[in-house]
């Protein structure tokens, strides 16, 4: 099973010259909700010169299909374009690269939203802010949104008036 | 002080359960630190895994 290192992946899309916003359990994480992930998110800005930036770094990770990870699937450009989720597993652990997320929603309806974090050694990153994460999770519905809701409302809470 | 009474003093949970106290904390540090914490929950939690692979 290989390690998970979300810095290093982090560190790689950085350098990479990837433009993408970190969304879902690891956004949550970095906006100081204590919930637990074991993959990261992110939903890249789909212009063919991020893509193929995106292509290299994940190149570079040695990302592949999560799905039948024996037949070593790699990720193409095609895939990338498409608005649906690329779920992968790399060097650094499992990584989703989603086209769009919710209702639709790309890199570019999500920026307005974000917040840029230093997350060590100079590396700064844009993560979806912790308003349109519960927002979506509300929209969403699902079960696993659901339960994890109350600690998401309650983080904003005390972020907004800490006591 | 009866021991019950000491315990809640040192606790502080939302009406729906939420343990508030986790919550600070975690506010508390900085998101470098916060992926620190997370990664190094979710490396235990890989090796655990690997331990008890085929169980």
């Amino acid at each position: 099973m290989p390690e998970s290192d979300f810095q290093r992946a982090l560190r790689a899309l950085h350098e990479g010259g990837v433009e993408f916003v970190i969304v879902g359990g690891l956004a949550a994480v970095l906006n100081g909700a204590p919930v637990d992930t074991l993959d990261l998110d992110i939903v890249p800005a789909r212009d063919e010169e991020n893509l193929s930036r995106l292509l290299r770094v994940l190149d570079g990770i040695d990302a592949i299909y999560r799905i039948q990870p024996s037949r070593r699937l790699k990720p193409n450009a095609s895939h990338l374009r498409s608005p649906g989720h690329q779920n992968l597993i790399s060097t650094c652990g499992s990584l989703d690269v989603l086209g769009t997320i919710a209702r639709g929603l790309t890199y570019h309806d999500l920026l307005p939203h974000t917040i840029e974090m230093e997350i060590g050694d100079g590396v700064r990153v844009r993560v979806l802010d912790l308003e349109t994460i519960i927002a979506l999770k509300e929209e969403l519905a699902g079960e696993k949104d659901l339960a994890v809701l109350p600690i998401l409302r309650r983080t904003l809470q005390l972020k907004q008036r800490p006591s | 002080m009866a021991p019950e009474e000491d315990t809640q003093s040192l606790t502080d949970y939302s009406e729906d359960g939420v343990d508030l106290t986790l919550i600070r904390w975690f506010l508390s540090l900085t998101p470098a630190e916060r992926l620190d914490v997370l990664q190094r929950h979710v490396n235990a939690i890989l090796a655990i895994w690997e331990l008890n692979a085929g169980k």
